[in-house]
């Protein structure tokens, strides 16, 4: 019994001390929620995109989640941050959309098309009518790289889409786009954000493949 | 050819050096032991005391296992070269040798190295003697390595490994069912195979525990503190199945203390706990060092 309880100590001694001096224990902030946003972003006209998610560990998973954070008068950043099993989960049908938006006093935790939050901020750019007579949003020159930050591609929105981005807003519903073109299954996040949509990501390998492969490679 | 002979001049010319610096240690080792002086500075007999021959000659395998770990820079010059080893042969001869100094005074704290080996020729003294010698050799020889030649890491991880080995040489009273004070007295050499199966295995542990790469100090010892907190947790474990796997058939009564009472049936327990204790060990560094987890980056 002794013994026992002696084991016992020292097995939460490990597990203390590991948590509390282990170097792989700093650097990785934790993301409980998505209400834990504005304690990791501080910036203002920010918005954090995601753009891959990872799981680790064999019984107990430990979760991951990659942003691009695009502040509106700052850098851009990638972030990575552990994060809880279920906001994990809800959020993977959620890639390549921004899960959180920060304008002024105002936050939004909505998931939305990249980019949502600078749509009608003369800050940023103006509704342009080109040749055709088709409008669209264009940025001003400060921000002339947005697009690409966004992942929008050759996209531009026109005031329908930003009309039903609004609509949806304040039904609390997530937008992919008027045709899905964001998401998981959207082809603009397809291509714009490849490396989550690998081919060696997302094919599921058999046992027997695997072996067949393991020992080509080892003898 | 000129230039293979040269190299070859200094290879002898460096191992006669090196017999210089262990000249050098037979007369360190008196200061510590200074009731030695006598086999020590007058021809050995080995006949004699074969307790006092194992007890010095592991000495000299120990200090060997040492200075097998420096290394001479032939390009930086000869005397330079010459010059480093003398040095660093020096620190490691004296850390060596306080090493043990400091061992041998917190495991033998009950016992005297005259009475025990100059008078009563006590083999399980010297056996364990002999164990620690090398074990404390090894672990020198880890820590002078990764110190990389800087003196304050030198001393910084070398008190460091001093306090792990302290603390490890008490585990022993609790991880084994001989009584050691009173088995040593007996001259008892289940004992000594039984602890020195123990000693080598904490420094294999131990040892293993001090080899990674590290780039701040600070960050190397919490990760070595980490990695002995968990052998300390793995081990058991090992210990514990290996005697499931293998039971020994000893009677309720013999398995206590003490009742092990003839002379081959100690012996063989004694071979017993230090095969489980040497095999517990190198086990226990395949699980707390082998294992790479591997990082979320190259997914990332």
């Amino acid at each position: 019994m002794y013994k026992i309880f002696l084991y016992t100590i020292l097995m939460i001694s490990y597990l203390g001390l590991a948590k509390a001096l282990s170097p792989s224990e700093h650097g990785v902030q934790y993301l409980q929620n998505e209400r834990a946003f504005p304690k990791i972003i501080k910036g203002n006209q920010s918005t954090a995109i995601l753009i891959d998610t990872h799981a680790t560990g064999f019984l107990i998973k430990t979760y991951y989640q990659k942003y691009r954070v695009i502040s509106g008068y700052d850098n851009v950043e990638e972030l990575i941050v552990r994060t809880s099993k279920e906001f994990a989960k809800k959020n993977m049908k959620n890639i390549g959309l921004a899960l959180f938006a920060k304008s002024d006093a105002i936050e939004e935790f909505l998931p939305l098309p990249p980019g949502s939050l600078y749509l009608g901020n003369r800050e940023f750019g103006e509704w342009k009518t080109n040749k055709k007579g088709k409008t669209y949003w264009k940025f001003s020159k400060a921000f002339k790289n947005y697009p690409k930050y966004l992942g929008w591609g050759k996209f531009r929105p026109d005031p329908d889409f930003f009309q039903q981005m609004r609509s949806y807003t304040s039904l609390n519903q997530p937008y992919y786009g008027p045709h899905n073109e964001f998401g998981p299954t959207g082809k603009i996040t397809q291509t714009s954000f490849p490396q989550f949509f690998r081919e060696e990501r997302m094919k599921r390998v058999e046992m027997k493949t695997l072996l067949i492969e393991y020992f080509k490679e080892n003898f | 050819m000129a230039e293979i002979f040269d190299r070859l001049v200094i290879r002898i010319l460096l191992a006669a050096f090196v017999c210089l610096m262990i000249y050098l240690y037979r007369y360190a080792h008196v200061v510590f032991y200074p009731t030695v002086k006598r086999q020590v500075l007058k021809k050995i007999n080995p006949s004699e005391n074969p307790a006092d021959t194992l007890h010095l000659f592991s000495r000299l395998i120990g200090i060997s296992i040492i200075f097998s770990s420096i290394t001479f820079n032939e390009s930086s010059g000869v005397f330079l070269s010459l010059f480093h080893f003398a040095v660093w042969g020096t620190i490691a001869i004296v850390l060596y040798l306080l090493s043990l100094y400091i061992i041998e005074s917190i495991v033998f704290y009950n016992f005297d190295y005259t009475d025990e080996i100059l008078k009563r020729k006590n083999m399980s003294y010297a056996f364990i003697s002999f164990c620690h010698a090398i074990v404390i050799a090894y672990l020198t020889r880890t820590v002078m390595m990764e110190a990389e030649n800087s003196l304050v890491i030198l001393l910084v991880l070398w008190l460091y490994m001093l306090v792990i080995v302290g603390f490890s040489v008490k585990y022993y009273t609790f991880i084994s069912k001989l009584t050691f004070n009173r088995l040593l007295i007996q001259k008892n050499l289940s004992l000594c195979f039984s602890y020195g199966g123990f000693s080598l295995g904490a420094g294999f542990v131990i040892a293993s525990c001090f080899d990674q790469e590290h780039y701040d100090i600070t960050v190397y010892c919490i990760q070595v503190l980490l990695k002995t907190v968990l052998s300390l947790i793995i081990f058991p474990l090992f210990k514990k199945g290996l005697v499931k796997i293998f039971p020994i058939r000893m009677g309720e009564q013999r398995v206590h203390e003490g009742q092990i009472d003839t002379e081959m049936q100690s012996l063989g327990y004694g071979f017993y706990e230090g095969s489980l204790f040497i095999s517990g060990a190198i086990l226990t560094t395949m699980i707390v060092n082998r294992i790479q987890f591997g990082t979320i980056y190259p997914f990332f």
